[in-house]
């Protein structure tokens, strides 16, 4: 028989067991595949070209973040795999035959599943693009039609993508059997291996990684100012490399000093499963350790797509606060603006109000701000009912009313002095509230005092009447600087256009004077990437969390073979099925909950100061991301136990 | 003998494979172990040493006849019965020790009683009770690989004899064993048997193993053969035993039987 027919034999054999990881890599695949489909759709362009190429690029990162995660994900289930056959092909050692000859039929093995896989993944992955377009989009609040459209494009990219990566191990696996000796492949790995680390050496890791990880903790949700995204890139390390040295050393000499207190080990089942749990950590600690900073990602990344959707919504909010907005240097515009607008379209809340442009001469940091006053943004505030928490302010206070970030890396906001004309004013808070609406979009605003605002004003038309009579050239300007603001919401703000018509005439005939006009379109859609990035974070978050807990359950299922022949013995000499099902049960419990407890410390951290950075709340997206994990890592904990269960019942 | 009857077994038949193709393997045994017996099985490959050990030890169903152990009749009994009799009542050695690679002697040796709810303190006592007995005390917190297999094999009777059970079954014991290691085994299960922990039935191809116990049964092809009885010293017994194996005419297995 040629190898390649005895490699063939034994795929077709023991495909059952093969089936884990042919089901992980093919949904590696699909999901790859998903992801390139949809730089091919024809869907996105619907959306606009700035929209598209926003998109696009999105796209691609995620798919360069999946295809490094496929390349760690096949590395260790090919890893696995590898250990798992090398002990079964190992026999054939005493059939004559030599190195190269088995790790040829291991590569043969391998190179079958993972076409099966392939085949799998991408057949699945085909006929899902539509259901993944369409959740995708239920998911991003979009509607828009679907175009299914099919091209080789994405299926030859995914293809080459995944062989690439696979043959790399194959591979590697291949030349892993040629240099191993004959004793490593025929005998059990676990023999004589020791199962105690020293103690020493444990305590190490142990202080250092808590140590690590306490500080990454507090560099996450320290206050700081421009040095957050240092300390953000330094927290994530320290974390990752904490929450590896507490699993290769806290957790060892945990449950070591555990065992050694004979009395509490002797009680319940604790005998059996907390020495097989110590057993195990030492070879499976990186896997816990690579589930929990998964899922920490995972976590991390779901709050900051809720958080990018919460701040699309407010920016819509934001800019829908008012539907028409007047400036002018005319100050009793109000009426005729109202008649204007009501020929057409039913007023809910008009406001007016007056503020003026200081340009960055006048401030430190050289931008130029507008300058607005207490009482007459309160008096805006109370006419839209937009929220105005605040007391009167001192003449030397003052509050920024700014536009909503995407992003900001500033979270210490708290004591900043600002200088305007060489005098200093203390900034007591900043909002995002839209009291100027989508004027406070482009500009930025400080409230001061009534009395400041008068000093104010009257100072800088002093400074522009000096500027324009040196510079001659500006004899024309109004000296009077004062900028009048009329702001309108309609009733039906998608009517909007009917109303234009009129406000235009209001725009001619000024006789010298302006009047500036901006009219908010609630269909503009082009900030709709931001909702299409959300609902991918929110993919990627599922992928995560099933890809991280099937890294998990490919681990357990493949120890509990290992197991097989322990379980028996203990069936032997008398050990009641019961009494193992609850052993199985509790070794597999810290296997999942142990990652489970460690992300939900770190993704508490993570949010955070996610939450900071964002300025928004993400306490309940973090629960029920929590929430989510600890549901999808029951339904595999209850799958591991009772396939363990299951493999240790088949010996007896 | 007047002691507590622990095994009864009536006309015990096993027969295995499927109909027109039955193989009988045990062919009606008749047997009763009492609570200080220590017998020896003896008998060539394919008698049925096997067999009988199993469904002695209710690992195996017989397909005829009855099985009482401790008065109850295993075959009417539940699986929770069942299981709960294997606990208390029987202890295991086997040929190749399994002991548990995961976890110390100590914990190995406290094992079944840990699992039976047995209080921690108490589990602690008894295994340190039992290695001290068999003189593993400063090898109870070393794993199996690093002890030798003599160590290994007195670990697991320890193992099987902190339940308190009162028979001891015991598969090839010495099987794996050098010579040495055998005797010292063999020596152990001659003192738990004089001590009067538990009766002890051990299936042997081994001569001079057998030559340990107060009776050797040899069986043949599927029957009882021979019932021989010790009386002198163990010397005597043994050329008893290989006398009556010579006129069998086949030796049990291609190995010796220790040296003297």
């Amino acid at each position: 028989m040629g190898s390649i027919r005895l490699a063939f034999n034994n795929f077709k054999k023991s495909f059952r067991n093969y089936f884990s990881m042919i089901l992980s890599l093919s949904f590696t695949i699909m999901i790859l595949y998903n992801f390139v489909n949809l730089t091919y759709t024809e869907t996105f362009k619907a959306f606009g070209e700035k929209n598209k190429n926003y998109i696009d690029i999105i796209i691609q990162v995620v798919s360069v973040v999946l295809i490094c995660f496929m390349f760690f994900f096949i590395w260790y289930a090919t890893n696995v795999f590898l250990t798992k056959r090398k002990k079964e092909i190992g026999i054939y050692v005493f059939m004559g035959l030599t190195n190269r000859k088995i790790g040829k039929i291991y590569a043969m093995e391998t190179i079958m599943t993972g076409i099966a896989a392939l085949v799998l993944g991408i057949l699945c992955g085909v006929v899902s693009t539509q259901l993944f377009q369409l959740l995708l989009f239920t998911i991003s609040d979009i509607s828009i039609d679907i175009s299914f459209r099919f091209t080789w494009e994405p299926v030859i990219i995914t293809v080459v993508v995944y062989v690439v990566i696979y043959m790399i191990f194959v591979i590697k696996g291949y030349v892993n059997i040629v240099r191993s000796s004959v004793l490593e492949m025929i005998s059990a790995i676990r023999q004589n291996e020791y199962v105690k680390t020293n103690n020493w050496i444990l305590f190490g890791k142990a202080v250092l990684g808590i140590t690590i990880l306490l500080n990454g903790y507090y560099l996450a949700v320290k206050e700081s100012g421009f040095n957050v995204m240092a300390n953000l890139l330094s927290a994530t390390v320290f974390v990752i490399v904490g929450t590896y040295l507490v699993f290769g050393g806290f957790l060892p000499i945990l449950f070591q000093k555990l065992a050694d207190n004979k009395r509490f080990l002797y009680s319940s089942e604790r005998n059996l499963w907390i020495n097989n749990v110590i057993f195990r950590m030492k070879k499976n600690y990186r896997t816990y350790a690579m589930t929990c900073v998964l899922l920490t990602c995972s976590v991390t990344a779901l709050a900051a797509a809720f958080a990018q959707k919460d701040r699309y919504d407010n920016m819509v909010h934001f800019r829908n606060t008012y539907t028409f907005q007047l400036v002018s240097n005319m100050p009793d515009l109000g009426a005729r603006v109202t008649d204007l607008i009501e020929q057409d379209n039913d007023i809910v809340y008009s406001s007016e109000g007056d503020f003026f442009v200081m340009d960055g001469s006048h401030f430190d940091d050289g931008f130029t701000y507008g300058i607005l006053s207490f009482s007459g943004v309160k008096k805006m505030a109370e006419a839209a009912g937009l929220d105005f928490p605040y007391d009167e302010l001192k003449d030397d206070e003052v509050i920024c009313a700014n536009h909503i970030y995407l992003l900001s890396f500033i979270t210490d906001r708290s004591d900043v002095t600002i200088t305007i004309d060489g005098k200093k004013y203390r900034q007591i808070d900043e909002t995002t509230v839209p009291y100027m609406g989508y004027m406070q979009e482009g500009q930025t605003y400080y409230i001061v005092s009534d009395k400041t605002y008068d000093e104010l004003l009257a100072g800088y038309n002093q400074w522009v009447s000096d500027n324009a009579s040196i510079a001659g050239d500006k004899q024309e300007m109004q000296h009077d600087e004062r900028i009048y603001i009329y702001n309108y919401r309609i009733q039906d703000i998608y009517n909007y256009a009917a109303s234009m018509d009129e406000l235009d005439t209001i725009m001619e005939n000024t006789d010298g004077n302006y009047v500036g006009r901006v009219a908010i379109n609630p269909n503009s859609d082009d900030i709709m990437w931001i909702k299409v990035e959300y609902s991918l974070c929110v993919f990627m978050f599922l992928v995560f969390v099933v890809a991280s807990g099937s890294i998990l359950f490919m681990k357990l299922y493949n120890d509990s073979f290992e197991e097989k022949e322990r379980y028996g013995v203990l069936t032997k000499i008398g050990v009641a099925k019961k009494t193992l099902g609850k052993a199985i049960a509790k070794e597999l419990r810290v296997a999942y909950g142990v990652p489970f407890l460690l992300m939900m410390v770190s993704s508490y951290f993570a949010v955070h100061s996610l939450e900071k950075m964002m300025s928004t709340n993400l306490k309940l997206i973090n629960l029920l991301s929590v929430g989510i994990i600890f549901v999808f890592f029951l339904a595999f904990y209850k799958l591991s136990v009772i396939l363990a269960v299951k493999n240790s019942a088949a010996l007896s | 003998m007047g002691e507590k009857k622990i095994v009864e077994i009536k006309d015990l038949q096993k027969d295995y494979g499927q109909k027109g193709f039955r193989t009988n393997v045990l062919k009606g045994i008749d047997l009763t172990i009492y609570s200080n017996d220590f017998i020896a099985i003896m008998g060539p490959s394919g008698s049925g040493k096997t067999t009988l050990l199993n469904i002695l030890s209710t690992i195996d169903k017989p397909t005829q006849g009855r099985v009482l152990l401790d008065g109850k009749d295993v075959n009417s009994i539940s699986d929770q019965e069942l299981s709960e009799l294997r606990r208390d009542k029987i202890g295991f050695v086997f040929q190749d020790y399994n002991l548990l690679d995961t976890m110390t002697l100590q914990d190995n040796i406290a094992l079944p009683l840990s699992l039976n709810g047995i209080s921690g303190k108490k589990c602690v006592e008894k295994s340190k009770e039992l290695g001290k007995t068999f003189g593993l005390t400063e090898h109870l917190a070393k794993y199996p690989y690093q002890l030798s297999g003599g160590q290994k094999q007195r670990g697991a009777v320890c193992r099987a004899l902190i339940t308190e059970p009162e028979i001891l079954f015991a598969d090839e014991p010495t099987g794996a064993l050098d010579s040495k290691s055998g005797r010292e085994l063999l020596e152990c299960f001659k003192g738990v048997n004089e001590r009067n922990q538990a009766a002890i039935l051990m299936v042997t191809h081994d001569a001079f193993s057998a030559s340990y116990a107060k009776n050797v049964y040899i069986l043949s092809d599927g029957a009882i053969k021979y019932k021989l009885n010790r009386t002198g010293r163990r010397k005597e017994f043994y050329d008893y035993i290989m006398e009556i194996q010579a006129t069998l005419g086949e030796s049990f297995e291609d190995e010796d039987g220790g040296d003297f």
